[in-house]
């Protein structure tokens, strides 16, 4: 094993690291507006809205997302514009995500005590500022763990990306290991790096949890 | 046959027991009664090491427990094997029963008899049934706890430490979880134990049970045993004023 | 894509989902005793033993599943681990689900309440004793809902492994694409293939887990 493998490569491995996060960031991001709608849905007093909500958290947790990835990259190419691979890369991430997040903003907003929204109704409250002003900043709070965990997940769902040949993490410690003769040694760089961000974030989730657990609790 | 002397025990800087000094004879049936955190549950746990003391001596029998003689002149802890057969000598019955869920009531009350007293299959069987007849259950022998009242789950529980043939049995609030229908079964199956000349040390806010079944009502707070003596001395002429002051809100809140 | 494609595909891709299965089954089992394997150890309380196994469970839970794999299939021959794909994907599967699992037996022992064990201790029964009559069975009961979700995800995993060329469906349906050019369609039919497996085992999976709970925790049935 030669460690100086990595260290020669450690530049781009960061580079990659970067684009490794800025991906998967995207990938959250909009995967909340997405899941956001479809939380709604789901809670919908609308029947067919419901099982429309219901149907998109099935499918896009059920379908691996290697597979949802490809389909997304073929879909693109068979009928969209020539867009370049990482919007597939980051569209396939978000509507993958928003599944997952739908289903924890959901678990959240049934976390907040009914009592809460009761006593805003007794009080006089109109609906939408029992939303506004109740609801979704206690929804919000509970569900930040969670979703920084969805992040954490992202990080290392991402690496898929590397098969439409985005030059994040993955991709790049291939390039390390055919130019170089060395998989072991790239592997266990680019493994390094991954570590490196999901305990940087498992950090931030553990501070998140512990001040939003504080906040609450009064 | 129980003797605490100087018992004390510390939960980090929070001293529970202080120089606790309390016996209990054979036959005879003591209660422990005394405020919330007063530590009386774990004093009870003291008895049989389930909580370990920090200093003094508890002896059974006239045996320490929990300790023995070290190499240097000192004292270090009991060996394991040692501690679970003093263990076998000894019932003990918990407030949340913790019957094994997924064992009958003739299982659980025969898994002892089996693993510890290493009894052959169907000898376990037959000691069990005739304990859970004891505690009048013999028709619930193959009902899991889950399908059992809270009595009839703590019944069992008693059956099970009754099997072993204790010396002592030791109580830690049995009635505390059941719902008040419930209590009568349990302290009718205490009381016949008591009759049988079984010694008993209990833990409890039955105070009727403790009037008219104990020998002597030991009163804890914060950690010390401040009046210890005969039901009717105890609740009705104590000289200290902490355990007038108990009994008192007691009368107030119970009587109707 | 016409039906005579798959018709003519079908032997290949049947043997492709065989693997798949296969690479499941013997993935999750290893997963399983190795996890096991694991909580158990950790019991011991042996701080050396200990810090290698948490070593074990983030590396294994903190880096991507494909990373794993390349690792083993393209870097175990720098250490003398040379391995025919299908057997670096099972290793792999194995070594991955066994860290999930293995968190998991640790959650399944740490449900069994304490008095549970405390009875135990109060008619002298042994460590032993206790951990084969009550712990294990209260753990094992606790743990049934979490392992058949993990069982679920490992399905999902599988095709991953079409990355590093174990020839299981997803492999075999991108080779029958790129030979014949249908790529879209392939893709949508996996989709819809995956989509469906999942939902039936998923729904068969809480059936399992309803019934097998009830059971072993011998609940009252209304």
């Amino acid at each position: 094993m030669k460690p100086e493998v990595i260290l020669h490569s450690f530049g781009y491995l960061t580079q990659a690291a970067a684009t490794t996060v800025a991906v998967s960031f995207a990938g959250i991001v909009f995967g909340f507006v997405i899941g956001a709608f479809v939380c709604a849905a789901r809670v919908s007093p609308r029947p067919w809205l419901r099982r429309l909500g219901g149907a998109y958290v099935s499918v896009f947790r059920g379908v691996p997302l290697l597979v949802q990835l490809l389909f997304v990259y073929y879909f693109l190419a068979e009928y969209g514009l020539d867009v370049p691979a990482i919007v597939a890369a980051i569209g396939a991430l978000a509507l993958s995500s928003a599944a997952y997040q739908a289903e924890i903003l959901r678990g959240a907003l049934n976390a907040v005590p009914r009592g809460q929204g009761e006593a805003a109704t007794a009080l006089g409250f109109s609906g939408l500022d029992i939303w506004r002003r109740i609801l979704l900043p206690q929804a919000l709070r509970i569900s930040t763990p969670p979703l920084i965990n969805e992040f954490i997940l992202l990080i290392k769902a991402s690496s898929l990306v590397s098969v439409v040949g985005i030059a994040e993490l993955t991709r790049v410690s291939m390039n390390i290991a055919t130019q170089t003769y060395r998989p072991l040694e790239a592997y266990v760089g680019g493994g390094l790096f991954y570590l490196a961000i999901n305990l940087c974030l498992g950090g931030l989730g553990a501070v998140a949890e512990r001040r939003l657990a504080g906040a609450g609790a009064r | 046959m129980i003797e605490l002397a100087k018992v004390s025990k510390s939960f980090g800087a929070h001293q529970v027991l202080r120089a606790v000094d309390l016996s209990v004879g054979h036959s005879e049936v003591v209660c422990l009664i005394g405020p919330s955190g007063s530590g009386k549950s774990t004093l009870l746990r003291c008895v049989n090491f389930l909580e370990p003391y920090d200093s003094g001596d508890l002896h059974i029998d006239g045996r320490l427990i929990g300790y023995e003689d070290g190499p240097n002149g000192g004292r270090r802890l009991m060996a394991p094997r040692a501690l679970r057969e003093m263990r076998r000598e000894i019932g003990m019955v918990f407030q949340h029963f913790n019957l094994w869920p997924h064992m009958t009531a003739l299982s659980n009350v025969a898994e002892p008899l089996r693993r510890v007293r290493k009894l052959q299959a169907r000898e376990a069987a037959d000691r069990a049934m005739a304990m859970l007849t004891r505690v009048g259950l013999a028709a619930k022998a193959d009902a899991y706890p889950s399908r059992l009242s809270g009595g009839q789950q703590q019944r069992v529980a008693i059956a099970r430490a009754l099997a072993m043939q204790p010396r002592l049995m030791l109580f830690d609030e049995p009635t505390s979880a059941l719902d008040p229908e419930l209590v009568g079964e349990v302290l009718e199956v205490m009381k016949s134990l008591a009759a049988e000349g079984m010694t008993m040390l209990v833990v409890t806010h039955e105070m009727g049970f403790a009037a008219h079944v104990a020998g002597r009502i030991a009163f804890i707070d914060e950690g010390r045993i401040i009046d210890d003596g005969p039901p009717r001395r105890v609740f009705h002429e104590s000289p200290e004023p902490r355990v007038r002051q108990f009994l008192q809100t007691y009368h107030d809140r119970n009587s109707f | 894509m016409s039906l005579d494609l798959v018709w003519h595909y079908a032997p290949s891709l049947l043997s492709g989902f065989a693997v798949t299965i296969l690479c499941w089954a013997a993935g999750s089992a290893l997963g399983l005793v190795l996890g096991f394997a694991i909580a158990l150890l950790r019991r011991l309380h042996i701080p050396p033993l200990n810090g290698l196994i948490r070593a074990f469970i983030e590396l294994f839970r903190g880096t991507p599943f494909l990373v794993q794999l390349f690792l083993i299939y393209a870097g175990g021959p720098s250490i003398g681990l040379k391995l025919s794909a299908t057997a670096a994907g099972i290793l792999g599967l194995g070594l991955y689900a066994s860290a999930y699992f293995a968190e998991i037996f640790r959650a399944g022992f740490a449900a069994v309440p304490v008095g549970q064990i405390e009875a135990a201790a109060s008619v002298g029964m042994t460590p032993s004793d206790t951990m084969i009559r009550v712990m294990l069975p209260g753990a094992l009961i606790a743990a049934v809902p979490a392992i058949v979700n993990m069982l679920i995800i490992l399905t999902k995993e599988t095709v991953v492994l079409s990355i590093i060329t174990v020839p299981e469906l997803m492999y075999q349906v991108q080779t029958m694409a790129a030979e014949t050019l249908t790529a879209f369609d392939a893709i949508f039919a996996m989709a819809i293939f995956y989509w469906i497996l999942v939902e039936a085992v998923s729904r068969l999976g809480s059936r399992v887990e309803t019934r097998v709970t009830a059971f072993l925790a011998h609940e009252a049935r209304a």
